[in-house]
């Protein structure tokens, strides 16, 4: 059962969309395997529309009328609309889509979450245990990756300057702070030391930190998350 | 004009709950409560209806002139730029008119879907902006349709779904050619004349995409 999910105002920032693509797919990643977020998601995405869509307290009729007034009388809008309606429908019929993609390592499939579709087509690089395949998100500092672990295997104890997300995507893992399942979202930061061991493997998503983000307002959103989930 | 509407409104329903194949089984079912679903739906529910069924351009038209401000002043905050915001417009409100098929009222309002739209499309304007990067991920972050899960065990569902998977990697002038004709059930003819290419275009593009398709089967079955 997953205990550790994103602090509320992370989901409130990635229904928004104002989180880094590093940061986006950790979410949209975690939703896709937790029933609860996702469902915490698509409220948000409702009221974000409400609130960017719905003119407050005024004549909606009206409001609209004035409007339309304006397209009609706005040349380039005129345009616009008359390129659009020029267009075709999409040929695109229902979208039939799985929910997982597969990712192979060392004779192992895995199936992890569609949004990683377009980022693992990049090789694996290996040191004992451990296999990184680097995500190409070019996000100055920031470094997104799949990090496999073999049976048994260890990440020696590491501390960071900034944070450290780990979303155990398959398998499990254990730390000094407790045992984590397949969809777990862990934010620590610079100060926590740990050094995770896996008794059946895993395969997990991390993103290691910008600090470039901490000084852009995102800090207040990151900052409390280490205390807020240990 | 308001039985038009509610049949024109019954049919889409029915194409947004089934798959194609079990379309035929489904019909005429939920007739009754549909109808009464019908009677109170919101105006902009009904224009996108209209789009979907009809490419009604009145329809598009006042949902435009809805949109449009909102998108705008949206695209403004985030991007910062007028011709930025223009873009912003511009790539949703086309995502709505090509794509108003796709929108499921089951799954929220137009509003939601056209915030979806919109702000998919932002994130990947602003990745451009800032990292001078051609790259797509909104649609992937944010599914605009639900990403479904195979529900019945039928074998050839599940190769469709696998095909699908494949669609996308597909250059998009074979996936287009790929979709019309098995999905759509379209002619050559037809897609020859919709997509203003010469028909052997059609049959080269076909041919290309299925051995394309089936390479990628046949790897993943070894």
């Amino acid at each position: 059962m997953i205990k550790h999910h994103p602090h509320a105002e992370l989901l409130q920032a990635h229904a928004l969309g104002e989180l880094p693509l590093s940061m986006s797919i950790a979410v949209a990643a975690h939703c896709a395997l937790c029933q609860e977020c996702q469902t915490q998601i698509a409220k948000l995405t409702e009221q974000a529309a409400k609130l960017v869509f719905v003119s407050s307290g005024d004549d909606e009729v009206q409001h609209n009328a004035s409007n339309e007034i304006d397209v009609v009388d706005n040349a380039p809008w005129q345009q616009m609309l008359s390129n659009i309606m020029a267009l075709p429908e999409s040929t695109m019929s229902e979208p039939y889509i799985e929910s997982s993609v597969t990712v192979s390592h060392r004779n192992t499939r895995y199936q992890i979450p569609r949004v990683f579709r377009q980022h693992i087509a990049q090789p694996w690089q290996q040191i004992g245990k451990v296999s990184r395949m680097r995500f190409d998100m070019d996000e100055k500092n920031t470094r997104a990756s799949l990090l496999h672990i073999e049976a048994l295997g260890e990440i020696p104890q590491h501390t960071h300057k900034g944070f450290e997300l780990t979303l155990l995507l398959s398998g499990e893992f254990s730390d000094s702070t407790g045992h984590y399942v397949a969809g777990d979202f862990i934010i620590l930061d610079g100060n926590t030391q740990h050094s995770p061991i896996t008794q059946t493997g895993c395969l997990c998503y991390t993103v290691l930190d910008a600090p470039l983000y901490f000084t852009k307002g995102i800090s207040k959103l990151l900052n409390p998350i280490g205390e807020l989930i240990y | 004009m308001e039985n038009f509407q509610s049949h024109l409104a019954q049919n889409r329903y029915d194409r947004q709950l089934s798959p194609p194949i079990e379309m035929a089984m489904e019909n005429d079912n939920h007739n009754l409560s549909a109808d009464k679903h019908i009677t109170d739906i919101d105006p902009l529910v009904s224009a996108i209806i209209k789009v979907a069924n009809q490419r009604d351009k009145a329809a598009f038209g006042y949902l435009f002139s809805h949109f449009m401000p909102k998108i705008r002043a949206f695209g403004l905050q985030r991007l910062n730029q007028q011709g930025l915001a223009m873009d912003l417009v511009q790539e949703t409100m086309t995502t709505v008119w090509t794509k108003s098929h796709l929108y499921n009222a089951d799954k929220g309002s137009v509003a939601t879907w056209v915030f979806t739209i919109m702000r998919n499309q932002c994130f990947d304007m602003l990745r451009r902006v800032q990292h001078n990067r051609e790259d797509a991920f909104g649609d992937d972050i944010w599914p605009l349709y639900d990403v479904a899960v195979s529900q019945d065990n039928n074998q050839d569902h599940k190769l469709t779904a696998k095909l699908l998977v494949h669609l996308d990697a597909l250059p998009l002038a074979q996936r287009q050619v790929v979709q019309g004709i098995y999905m759509q059930e379209l002619t050559q003819q037809e897609l020859a004349d919709a997509l203003k290419v010469p028909i052997g275009t059609i049959k080269s593009r076909l041919r290309l995409g299925l051995e394309k398709l089936k390479s990628f089967l046949e790897t993943q079955h070894d």
